[in-house]
């Protein structure tokens, strides 16, 4: 095969620099009639407004007022129009009319329908939009300990299912409008920062963030292509434009604790336990002590983080700086999560303030530390009769038993994983208003992301006895480049208002560059992974030299939108994308991607002047195509060889090279068609606000890896497009302002949703299959037993187990047979349908506080009809196990010989419902009008999961719903947290 | 024209230049970068062997062993059910869906496809003298998994192409006998004659002969046509032509230990295991017991499961036979001399103690007993306390390797898949039924001088005379564990008696189902009576 590799960067970078050129070109028939304009915005009891966004119309241009309200915008004519915006207030359009001060005064109101939303290339007025799109505030982000920025939104945006576990290194997992993939990884939205597609989101610290918006439906998503089928999370980084210097110093420190655990018998119940049942340990198994393991290995975790920032700027210059760092030690003891993050960013105005310019660099340094998995398991089972340590100091463990019964202490305590991860990106943008209207931006963007792994199994590690310690160590570098190039053309004339957009992306991601090694055989365990050297290995084992896979995946598309909006009633948006991957098969490299939309503001029509409460009222319908490629390797379509394993051949063992993937054109992204109809309101002067919308997704040319036959291809499967899921539901969402006077506010905000998933085929022509078995778990005598099923006309999640039928005359537990009959013993035919893993409702309900000076924020939210495997409780349940194991304290309840108790069935199928208190906030903000140094203070307390209402038995219901084996709990499961944190907020 | 257009001109061309999608494969053997020189060519072959070596100690040897009375794994308490897949071997009520039905059809289509994909990357090099050793090589291995294919399943597909364009019908089992046969004879004057390092591992003429052997002497029940005179025939071309290539190890033990290699005169083809870099021999993992550990000085702990039953070990019944030292039965005691005991309690010991004093601690001197009640008939489970963790007598033939692998408990003991002894028995056998003895070096080898030269080496009493239900037994000693015990008791007609828990006698077991999953694959294949 001939590679093709003269189309470098380079050759890209010159397609941009003349494109920039052209783009120039026009700059030298600008006019010019630039004069600044000052004033202070204030409310109507006359009291300075910080934070206004002033804006000169029809440009990008804008200004914030600093913390006296004041502001200086650079306007290039008479005719120009200043807006000043701000969330709360009712915006106002001012001419300039040759003033050079203005001073304005904004009205209250809880009114978001001026507010700017990020579109993806540009942004439109809330009002104006089309698609289904969910602007999050800072001010309504969750509270707490936030590691990943997903954490913010959690039940905050309607369709958009996150599920997160206590680990400070996990970043949770994000459904969007239901499952449509069938690959686990693949589920993950698109996250655009600062108009950078597929930048990391471990760049941005929560406290730089001015905006998220969420594109739900495929009309807002579509301009993003084969990426955008899970939604597209834009995010918005504060930049100080144009605004007065300013410093902030926000910070926390918090504690955290398990939220809850699972009650197992102390030593003393176990001992009395097995006395009545005349059982006892072996004498190795009690030494006389009682150990709480779950205590042993917990902690009550301290985290802090402390972010320190400086905007500011002229008409003509922006500067923003902003470090943060963060601390969150896990409640397992062994986990910790570290990060530093430093951001900064310069604009600068040029050619009469026609070209504006922005350098900007993300830095960030992630330091994880985690533990085994194999604690989770030992912590429950491990016997409370013997003590961590012996007396020696060495730790208590039986090696004589099975492998997994380790000491869950030592498993902490012996066994290092770690990972540092520095991601660096810089982004350049160029804006250019070519002549009135028309207006060129040019984006270029690298980033570079380095990843070191270090692992340490020492001495005394229970996982690899015998081999005196094991280190591991690895580096891989990540690099992105892009290119996004676009122009936009906005022109009113009479009551017809055209906005076009057409643009072009160059993106290219090198994954994967750089080596592992390893040693073993170490005579002290003081250097731990630092001197791979210093090892011994064992004769004949070999260096792990990992799996070095150099992936290069190229991306090219070109994109275009209309904008039409006639008399402020009927608005039209119709976008186009072509995609081309190197990923995808040579038959399909290219795909389009189009998306059409309508919205008629009702409200805006003569026979609605009369409805005086009705302030808006809008209805949209939207279609559009996406497509889904993520989760598959850049190089899946090429046939591959690599070396399976080693072959004696002369008196050495040497690789064996073999095909190791099948050639593949025929490779391309999941299809989305999405359709979607939606009601937006605004009543009473915008104190009930809302949204109504549903939708239907239908996902098409699902990737699954095929088994093929090995006479018709050389490897024995294919990935290939097959098959079909459906995802309907609706959702909804109301504000509401129940009070608002200068003394007390009180707002409050409901969101819910609902979604039907189901596959509708996992067959064509070619390939057919009519169910995948999922979910293996193991257990005692089930290894090759599954849970789940994914099958035509069920939802993903589906469990197919046992049923139980309570337990026949000796006490033991027995199952249905299809045809009513009852069984003890394994037969497959007993293994039906019972239940499944999604939800039939999420939602979240928010509550908003102000009395003078203190803020009080309140936020529930939940989940109801889902259910959950706990397969933990199961794997537990085994009573004649309690020589050997320790037993929970349900299994007390369980007849001493039932040897079938342990056995996954729906027995062990629960009610996931739960409502959950996610974090409560209050907080005061001191009077400072007598303290000129500081502009603003407020110090707040968080309480996070301060409680959960759920019948579940297990930890927390809150279990892992990404993947394609949602809703199981297995043994797996770091606990949730309850935090209490003290913050601060300074302003200077 | 204007300037603008010119520009516009440029742009339309820069931007039609700006969408080639093609990336660099930096980190990747693909079809253009490989094979390309002599060594990346033997380094192409490789898939054969460990394709070979895979799962051969575990599935394949499984399916051939657990379906016999050589071999078992009952259930303990619920541990080792695994839904179910050992006992439906033991009880021989698999299914088309049975896990090794499906993994070794995979296995062996994986291996044959493999070889026709070798096969032709060598067609299309250059001639050379090693291209031509390479083929032939390529061919014979193409020709054991055949036999292996032919041998559990019967009816399978011919497949002789690389890549094909239909899926490929069933083919008679006489009509697979046949082109196993030709291909063999083909690949033979191609085949190196010499054994030991250059060849270890890989066929030579001596693993073609050996396996026509094997052929013709399965013959009647493979086709319906006896050809034992053939058998004796092959077997005359490696006692005469290869006598200075192989002799009967002295020592019995040598030819299984961790050490064997090609050093070991008495294996014609082996499956070289590695306890780091070849893996897939467990036997120790799943056959020994947690209390041997230290006996045996093994860096990991044994998982109990696998033992062989009393009907079977009742037959290690020759005095001063080596072989009857590869079988671990009764109270077992250190290298010292010590016994080895278990601290625990009585009930621990043994669960169905009523006694008030369950709880009394005892040491339980281990010991491997012959029987193997079942505490719970439905799931074949032999109980999960001391008692019943040592029921089942345990086999040391493939001797404990201390250097296994800890985490992955592979060992390295290479697997002898045909040795010389096999050759000789086989052509007792031969000669047993119906073929003439043959005289060879000098010597008229009688079934009774070919069974007496096993025995001698085992240490065991010669015989006189031997009857053919004698040579079974004498099989059975001699190749305990070796993957070849299904096969014999087919041939002897004795695959359906009853041994251990098994009753079932339907005949058509004989034969391996289809599996299912290959059946959707592939519609022309008919599934074997019976299923």
């Amino acid at each position: 095969m001939k590679i093709n590799s003269y189309h470098s960067w380079a050759t890209q970078l010159k397609c941009l620099l003349l494109l920039c050129f052209m783009a120039l070109g026009g700059l030298a028939r600008a006019q010019s009639a630039a004069q600044q304009i000052s004033g202070k915005v204030t409310d109507e009891a006359g009291a300075a407004l910080p934070g206004v966004t002033v804006l000169i119309k029809g440009s990008t241009a804008a200004v914030v007022t600093d913390d006296a309200g004041s502001y200086r915008i650079r306007v290039n004519s008479a005719q120009d129009v200043l807006r000043f915006a701000m969330v709360g207030k009712v915006s106002r359009e001012l001419s300039v009319g040759g003033r050079s001060v203005i001073n304005v005064t904004l009205k209250d109101e809880s009114n978001t329908l001026q507010d700017l939303v990020v579109v993806g290339y540009g942004t439109s007025n809330r009002k104006n939009l089309t698609g289904a799109i969910t602007s999050v505030k800072p001010d309504q982000f969750n509270a707490g300990v936030i590691s990943t920025p997903s954490q913010l939104l959690q039940g905050k945006v309607a369709g958009l299912n996150i599920t997160k576990s206590g680990n400070p290194n996990e970043n949770g997992a994000i459904i969007l409008r239901g499952p449509s993939s069938l690959r686990a990884g693949a589920q993950e939205p698109l996250y655009v920062i600062d108009g950078v597609a597929a930048a990391s989101i471990d760049l941005v610290a929560p406290d730089d963030i001015k905006a998220i918006d969420v594109l739900k439906d495929a009309s807002a998503t579509a301009i993003y292509g084969a990426r955008a089928a899970n939604g597209v999370i834009l995010i918005t980084t504060k930049r100080g434009d144009g605004v007065a210097p300013g410093l902030s110093y926000s910070s926390y420190a918090g504690t955290e604790s398990v939220s809850n655990t699972i009650d197992m018998l102390s030593a003393e119940q176990l001992r009395n336990y097995l006395g009545e049942n005349k059982k006892s340990l072996n004498p190795t198994d009690d030494d006389g002590s009682a150990t709480n393991w779950q205590d042993v290995v917990q902690r009550r975790g301290f985290s802090t983080n402390h972010n320190l920032s400086l905007y500011g700027g002229s008409s003509k210059t922006s500067y923003g700086i902003s470090a943060n760092f963060l601390e969150n030690n896990g409640i397992m003891k062994g986990s910790a999560l570290e990060r530093y993050t430093l951001k900064a960013n310069v604009g600068q105005k040029a050619f009469n303030d026609r070209l504006n310019l922005n350098f900007s660099v993300f830095n960030s340094r992630t330091v994880r530390d985690d533990i085994s998995p194999l604690v989770y398991p030992n912590m429950l089972i491990y016997l409370p009769t013997v003590a961590p340590r012996r007396q020696d100091g060495s730790y208590t463990e039986d090696f004589s038993r099975t492998r997994n019964y380790l000491n869950p202490l030592s498993l902490i305590d012996n066994n290092i994983i770690n990972n540092k991860i520095k991601t660096f990106l810089g982004n350049f943008q160029a804006e250019l208003d070519i002549v009135k209207g028309l207006k060129y931006t040019l984006s270029l963007s690298y980033q570079d992301e380095n990843t070191n792994g270090n692992f340490y199994n020492n001495r005394q590690s229970g996982i690899n006895r015998g081999l005196n310690g094991v280190a591991v160590r690895n580096a891989y570098a990540n690099t992105k480049k892009l290119a996004e190039t676009y122009l936009s053309y906005d022109k009113a004339f009479g009551k017809h208002v055209f906005k076009l957009l057409g643009g072009y992306s160059f993106q290219e991601d090198r994954n994967g560059d750089g080596f592992q090694s390893s040693n073993q055989g170490f005579v002290t365990d003081e250097l731990t992974y630092n001197n791979l050297g210093l090892g011994d290995p064992l004769p004949g084992s070999v260096v792990n030299y990992g799996t070095v896979r150099i992936q290069t995946l190229r991306l090219i598309s070109f994109y275009g939108r209309i904008n039409y909006d006639l008399d402020n009633k009927y608005l039209f948006q119709a976008s186009l994308r072509r995609d081309g991957s190197s990923a995808f098969g040579l038959n399909n490299r290219w795909g389009y991607f189009p998306s059409a939309s309508a919205a008629w503001r009702i409200s805006e029509e003569n026979f609605m002047k009369n409805a005086a409460f009705v302030e808006d009222l809008k209805v949209r319908v939207g279609y559009g195509v996406t497509g889904n490629s993520l989760g598959f390797d850049a190089f899946t379509r090429f046939s591959l060889y690599a070396p399976v394993e080693r072959f004696y051949y002369d008196g050495r063992y040497i690789n064996a090279v073999g095909p190791f993937q099948n050639e593949n054109p025929d490779l391309k992204w999941e299809r989305t068609a999405m359709t979607n109809v939606g009601v937006d309101f605004s009543l009473f002067k915008g104190r009930v606000q809302g949204s109504f919308d549903v939708y239907n997704k239908k996902t098409s040319d699902l990737i699954w890896d095929y088994r093929v036959s090995t006479t018709q291809y050389f490897v024995g499967n294919l990935t290939a497009n097959v098959g079909q899921i459906d995802n309907k539901g609706f959702e909804a969402v109301v504000d509401v302002s129940v009070f608002n006077n200068k003394k007390f506010t009180w707002k409050s905000s409901v969101n819910f949703s609902h979604n039907k998933n189901v596959v509708r085929s996992l067959s064509n022509e070619k390939f057919s299959l009519s169910a995948i078995p999922t979910a293996q778990l193991g257990g005692k005598g089930q290894t090759s037993n599954y849970s789940q099923v994914i099958q035509e006309g069920l939802p993903i999640g589906s469990f197919n187990t046992y049923r139980y039928a309570g337990k026949d005359s000796k006490g033991v537990s027995q199952f249905y047979l299809p045809d009513g009959n009852l069984t003890t013993e394994y037969s497959k035919a007993a293994v039906g349908l019972t239940g499944n893993a999604q939800p039939d409702l999420i939602y979240g309900w928010n509550n908003s506080f102000t009395l003078g000076r203190f803020d009080l924020n309140v936020f529930l939210r939940g989940v109801y009809g889902n259910q959950i495997l706990n397969a933990t409780l199961a794997g537990l349940n085994s009573p004649g196990d309690a020589t050997t194991n320790n037993i929970p304290q349900f299994t007390l309840n369980e007849s001493v010989n039932d040897n079938n108790s342990y056995i996954i069935s729906d027995r062990f199928i629960e009610n996931g419902s739960y409502l959950r208190l996610d974090n409560a906030t209050l907080g005061y903000s001191f009077n400072l009008e007598k303290l000129k140094a500081l502009k603003r203070l407020r110090v707040y307390t968080t309480a996070s999961n301060l409680f959960v209402i759920t019948k579940y038995r297990g930890i927390d219901p809150e279990i892992n719903m990404g993947g394609i084996q949602p809703g199981i709990d297995n043994n797996n499961f770091y606990p949730k947290t309850r935090s209490f944190l003290f913050g601060l907020n300074v302003t200077f | 024209m204007k300037p603008k257009y010119i520009l516009l001109a440029a742009l339309t061309f820069s931007l039609a230049a700006c969408t080639k999608l093609d990336v660099d494969v930096e980190s990747e053997l693909t079809p253009s970068n490989f094979p390309t020189n002599e060594e990346s060519f033997i380094a192409a072959t490789g898939p054969v062997y460990t394709r070979l070596r895979s799962t051969f100690a575990i599935d394949y040897w499984r399916m051939q062993e657990l379906s016999t009375d050589e071999a078992i794994i009952p259930a303990r308490d619920g541990n080792y059910d695994d839904g179910g897949q050992y006992r439906f071997m033991h009880y021989h009520t698999w299914t088309a869906d049975h896990p090794y039905v499906k993994s070794i059809w995979e296995w062996g289509f994986g291996g044959i496809n493999s070889s026709n994909r070798i096969l032709s990357l060598f067609q299309a090099a250059p001639n050379s003298p090693a291209r031509t050793t390479s083929l032939a090589e390529m061919r014979t291995m193409r020709a054991l998994f055949y036999f292996f294919m032919m041998d559990l399943y019967g009816n399978v597909p011919i497949i002789k192409d690389a890549v094909i364009a239909e899926p490929p019908p069933t083919a008679a089992r006489k009509d697979v006998f046949a082109f196993i046969e030709s291909e063999l004879k083909a690949a033979l004057p191609d085949l190196s004659a010499a054994a030991g390092q250059k060849t270890y591992g890989r066929p030579t003429k001596w693993l073609a002969y050996a396996l026509l052997e094997k052929l013709y002497l399965n013959a009647e029940v493979y086709t319906g046509q006896p050809r034992y005179t053939e058998a004796v025939a092959m077997a005359d071309a490696i006692l005469n032509d290869a006598a200075t290539v192989y002799t009967l190890e002295a020592d019995y033990m040598s030819i299984f230990a961790p050490t064997n290699g090609p050093l070991t005169k008495e294996t014609i083809f082996a499956i070289p295991y590695d306890a780091n870099v070849a893996t897939g021999n467990q036997f120790s993992r799943f056959g020994l017991h947690t209390g041997l550990q230290k006996k045996y000085n093994l860096p990991f702990r044994p998982s109990i499961a696998m033992s062989t039953i009393k009907d079977f070990y009742l037959k290690f019944n020759l005095t001063g036979d080596v072989r009857n030292k590869t079988m671990l039965a009764g109270k077992q005691y250190e290298n010292d001399g010590s016994p080895i005991l278990i601290a625990t309690t009585k009930k621990g010991m043994d669960n169905s103690y009523t006694g008030a004093d369950g709880a009394a601690k005892v040491n339980y001197h281990l010991e491997f007993t012959p029987e193997m009640p079942l505490v719970k008939e439905n799931t074949m489970d032999v109980g999960n306390d001391e008692i019943g963790k040592a029921r089942g007598v345990r086999s040391i033939k493939f001797y404990p390797d201390p250097a296994t692998n800890p985490d992955t408990r592979n060992q390295g003991n290479d697997f002898p898949v045909i040795r010389l002894a096999d050759v000789l028995l086989m052509k007792a056998e031969a000669i047993l039924r119906g073929a003439a003895a043959t005289t060879v070096k000098g010597e008229l080898q009688t079934p009774a001088v070919l069974v007496n030269k096993i025995r001698s080496r085992a240490g065991a009493p010669t015989v006189g005379a031997i009857t053919l239900d004698e040579l079974l037994d004498e099989r059975g000693r001699e190749f305990a564990w070796e993957g070849w015990r299904r096969n014999d008791l087919i041939r002897f007609g004795k695959y359906e008696d009853n041994w251990g828990y098994k009753t079932n006698k339907e005949t058509f077991r004989r034969l391996f189902p289809v599996p299912n999953s290959e059946r959707s694959l592939n519609p022309k294949l008919v599934q074997n009576p019976g299923y």
